[in-house]
């Protein structure tokens, strides 16, 4: 492989390495919502936090918020939806853009 | 509750930031659609195209503040408190260019003042690590939310005192840049604010473009910048742009 073919490839590395780095910050942006007046992450943490106390706890139960406010949870079937559906559209989104990431460094 | 977004805009001699602020503008309508209000003076008025409905507050900047030996407009952010016509404000730089809905939540929250403390490079540099340039964390008052209220108040007439001794504040802070700057202005009125200990974040970093990328396109959807010899583009992601010269994109 001569040296201009290298480079070539490093620059597609480089193109790669900002677009998946982009993607994966535009997914923890997305995973950021508010709920009943507080700001929570849509991460697997509060959805199993939320899950298990669902499950284990009768409602209302109470929780921090990313501030480490403590916030009543009234209505835990709701919140979970939600907190599911954001993740999921963040995390699908990051998806199909990894899809065109192996594409390119094929 | 009047809820709302709160922009300053004053062109310069060498930039005609009217020209990014039309930009800001049609993505906040077309994103966060809330309503908007631009402080700006009538210089910078008569070049502005027509923006649908938008209020204007008018009045004279103050001035003598430079960045790299230019003028730089940007020592009015203080006034945010009164300038605003809405119970809940977010207040944003123009150049942040809000291509998704995610800051249209955050004007629906309980707190009082909320300001995000990180920010990335969109060319993965991480040449916006703050931390080493002060005894405190610098917070980006490129974007924050605040509801009218004492706590709020206080936090503004805080932001008024730093801005009048802030020379001093620089030195007891150690802050390197010697420039005013909102940032620093404002991560000192927390700190006093709120008891030297810590105060309420905005869990947001801010998808940043440094000053050396220049635009090379900007669309509804997003943008595509270069930088050195390499060009990127990114969409349905926020972006705040520091390289002026976009205002001629």
């Amino acid at each position: 492989m001569d040296i201009g073919e290298l480079k070539k490839q490093s620059d597609v590395s480089y193109d790669i390495a900002v677009a998946k780095r982009n993607a994966l910050e535009k997914a923890h942006a997305r995973l950021v919502m508010v709920y009943n007046e507080h700001i929570f992450l849509a991460d697997p943490q509060t959805i199993n936090l939320v899950k298990t106390l669902s499950e284990a706890h009768t409602s209302p139960f109470y929780m921090l918020d990313t501030n480490n406010n403590p916030v009543e949870i009234s209505e835990p079937k709701e919140f979970l939806q939600i907190l599911i559906k954001r993740n999921q559209e963040a995390i699908s989104s990051y998806h199909q853009m990894s899809k065109t990431f192996e594409k390119r460094g094929d | 509750m009047t809820k709302g977004v709160l922009l300053f805009c004053f062109d310069t001699p060498e930039f005609k930031y009217h020209k990014i602020l039309e930009k800001c503008v049609a993505l906040i309508r077309k994103n966060l659609k809330l309503q908007v209000t631009v402080v700006t003076n009538f210089d910078t008025y008569k070049h502005l195209k027509p923006l649908g409905f938008v209020n204007y507050k008018f009045i004279d900047p103050e001035m003598g503040n430079k960045k790299n030996g230019l003028e730089w407009r940007n020592v009015d952010r203080h006034m945010a408190y009164e300038l605003s016509p809405y119970d809940t404000t977010l207040v944003m730089d123009i150049d942040y260019f809000t291509f998704t809905d995610n800051l249209r939540q955050f004007v629906d929250t309980k707190y009082d003042f909320l300001i995000s403390k990180n920010a990335y490079d969109l060319t993965n540099r991480n040449s916006f690590d703050t931390r080493k340039n002060s005894m405190i964390d610098m917070v980006w008052a490129t974007v924050f939310v605040f509801k009218k209220g004492n706590k709020a108040k206080r936090i503004f007439d805080m932001v008024k005192y730093v801005k009048q001794y802030y020379a001093y504040f620089m030195d007891l802070y150690r802050v390197r840049d010697r420039r005013f700057r909102n940032d620093y202005a404002f991560a000192i009125a927390l700190e006093q604010a709120n008891g030297m200990i810590t105060y309420e974040t905005l869990p947001i970093t801010l998808p940043t473009l440094p000053p050396d990328c220049k635009v090379l396109k900007m669309d509804d959807e997003g943008i595509a910048w270069q930088y050195n010899d390499q060009i990127n583009y990114t969409c349905d992601q926020d972006v705040h742009v520091l390289n002026k010269g976009m205002a001629n994109v």
